[in-house]
């Protein structure tokens, strides 16, 4: 049996439980998920707590879910029931600047969508599942459509002497600039759109939050992975099962997101230092020599840990860091060891560059075999946490030697080595 | 180290509102290349190119900012250290250009009180789709003796000439800096006073 298809059956066999074992299956994905059958998706909703551990449960919450996402859709943007004043109205809770704010969000949200993973077509092309009530609607429900910028056309009449009249300098103005992200013909879908929409309902179900820069970089790599599942009946639910693990992973990760949380325990601030004092452990000379260069950690680890990275990877390697991400326990620690290592992994060019070429080095990340960088982080979360941090091999059969609670499962140190070539 | 192959080095910020173009502008000038398949930049991105001016070697030093609130915590920190700061709007968005007043209120708040400023009008090549007139951002620019130019980094038009103009407004700053008082004080007047460039753009 080969490496890929041993690693499948351990999957299949983990999931096959009535009830999952959820700290297994972390320790499972921690070490990537084969490409292959559908697992990556499913297990992601798992390890999202998208799906619960009872597999009774499953059918059940997925209708439920799914249906709440149908709702959302009808009440936020099919019939939202227009503003009941009139536009002029000045007072704060008029029903149209509450209309008028969401279109501020959703320009923003329609600039980024449309720069979304701009080196794979995947998103400029039409789904299989386009939301009927949107895309048969001649237009009127596409969100873009509510903030196209459009022109006036005018022209000047002009009088010469009696009754005679001539209209002129007609100016003729046409969209001749929607790029490669254009919308589709009625019917249809592009990706990009549905990620709009789900962006859109996510700011406007977390209006505390609404929606900032980067989020997009977020979902897209799960719609992605969501939309390319080969089983037909989860990809027809891609976007309102994306929505749902889109939205607990913001759950976690939301403070980064938040300007009057910077400063906080939980802000972008304190998760930097705490890169920075990661790698002042276990690699003082280039954190000496950054220092000495004042070249700071916000210039390049601020896009790093608010993104999970996902500016900085190709999307199939991404995937892999994701899984690893996502089944870490105490999200999202190793996050930071991952950032270390990709630091150590390139000390000798940092050691030999200057300010100008540490930065541009830094915030242009060259590419790596994955596994180099995962296992490189591993060896610094062990020596972060001081005990034995450890992954299971492959191997359920043989008894834990290293001490885990959990019964029934060999240990190892090694990370990545099987699925970075899955 | 690498050895020291300039004989100044300024440092350069482009702000503005989101999607008005600043990446684009910066990788016209800094690569010479047009694309359209840009991510929206998180935080903060860096740019070098050095250019020739009165015979000096002067490396451009670009930092790159993300237009949305959230970032202005972050992307503030740098107008300090900056010696002169590119406002850029987009022609064919009002919105974009009203805000300008805004950017400039953050640089009285956070940048140095002689950082040089210049403010483009950029996308002046979708004439069909302009709302914000030239003489609009003329006005603006007047109203508060800045340099102004349209640009499109699509059309490559008035890229280099932008940045060889801020470059050039400092290298005036710094050598006034190093002749006696009097000059300084000439040097300094002298820009401000002349007219906005109004070399035709986009017509």
């Amino acid at each position: 049996m080969s490496l890929q298809k041993a690693r499948i059956q351990v999957f299949d066999e983990a999931l096959g439980k009535d009830v999952i074992d959820l700290e297994y299956l972390r320790e499972l994905a921690f070490q990537g998920i084969p490409d292959a059958n559908g697992l990556r998706p499913l297990v992601w909703r798992i390890l999202l707590l998208y799906l619960p551990l009872e597999k009774n449960l499953w059918k059940s919450t997925l209708q439920q879910k799914r249906q709440h996402y149908r709702n959302y859709i009808e009440e936020i943007i099919v019939s939202p029931g227009g503003p009941s004043d009139h536009p002029l109205n000045v007072s704060p809770d008029s029903s149209w600047s509450a209309y008028f704010k969401d279109n501020e969000v959703l320009l923003q949200i329609d600039k980024d969508v449309r720069r979304l993973c701009p080196d794979i077509s995947f998103f400029q092309l039409a789904t299989e599942f386009p939301c009927p009530e949107i895309a048969y609607s001649n237009g009127v429900k596409r969100l873009h459509r509510r903030v196209q910028q459009s022109v006036l056309r005018f022209s000047t009449l002009e009088r010469r002497g009696l009754g005679v009249a001539k209209l002129s300098n007609e100016i003729r103005r046409k969209d001749t600039h929607a790029g490669d992200y254009a919308p589709l013909r009625e019917g249809r879908e592009a990706h990009w759109e549905v990620v709009e929409r789900m962006l859109f309902l996510y700011a406007k179900l977390n209006p505390g939050q609404g929606y900032v820069q980067g989020m997009n970089e977020i979902i897209g790599p799960i719609y992605h992975t969501f939309a390319c599942d080969p089983n037909i009946e989860y990809r027809r639910y891609a976007e309102a099962d994306c929505f749902f693990c889109f939205t607990n992973l913001m759950a976690e990760i939301r403070d980064f997101y938040i300007r009057t949380l910077d400063e906080s325990s939980s802000g972008i601030n304190n998760v930097m230092v705490k890169l920075s004092e990661c790698l002042k452990k276990n690699d003082p000379m280039i954190w000496n020599l950054l220092e000495v260069q004042e070249l700071r950690p916000q210039y390049y680890s601020f896009r790093w840990l608010t993104l999970l990275l996902s500016q900085e990877f190709s999307l199939p390697d991404l995937e892999r860091i994701w899984d690893t991400l996502f089944a870490d326990a105490k999200r999202f620690d190793f996050l930071i060891c991952i950032c270390c290592a990709m630091m150590y992994l390139i000390r000798h060019e940092i050691l030999h560059g200057d300010f100008a070429s540490n930065v541009k080095l830094l915030q242009n990340f060259p590419p790596m075999d994955v596994s180099l960088i995962l296992n490189k982080a591993l060896d610094i979360s062990k020596k972060q946490n001081r005990v034995n941090f450890t992954v299971c091999t492959l191997d359920p059969t043989r008894p834990c030697l290293v001490g885990c609670t959990r019964t029934g499962a060999t240990h190892s140190r090694r990370v990545a080595g099987n699925s970075a070539t899955s | 180290m690498a050895k020291k192959t300039y004989d100044l080095l300024f440092k350069l910020l482009l702000i503005g509102d989101s999607g008005v173009g600043k990446t684009c502008i910066l990788f016209r000038f800094s690569d010479n290349h047009f694309t359209t398949t840009f991510i929206s930049t998180i935080g903060i991105d860096f740019k070098i190119k050095t250019v020739e001016l009165r015979g000096k070697k002067i490396k451009l030093q670009i930092w790159d900012t993300a237009g949305q609130e959230r970032f202005h915590t972050i992307t503030t920190s740098y107008y300090r250290g900056a010696m002169g700061i590119m406002l850029v709007y987009d022609i064919t968005n009002e919105k974009t250009f009203d805000d300008i007043v805004k950017w400039l209120r953050n640089i009285d708040e956070h940048a140095n009180e002689d950082v040089e400023k210049m403010i483009l009008g950029n996308k002046c090549d979708m004439e069909e789709k302009r709302v914000v007139s030239k003489e609009r951002g003329e006005a603006i620019a007047r109203e508060h003796s800045i340099r102004f130019m349209e640009t499109s980094a699509k059309a490559n038009i008035n890229i280099d000439r932008a940045f060889s103009e801020l470059a050039e407004a400092i290298l005036d700053k710094t050598s006034g800096r190093e002749a006696d008082a009097d000059h300084a004080r000439i040097a300094v007047e002298r820009r401000p006073s002349r007219a906005p460039p109004t070399r035709a753009c986009c017509t």
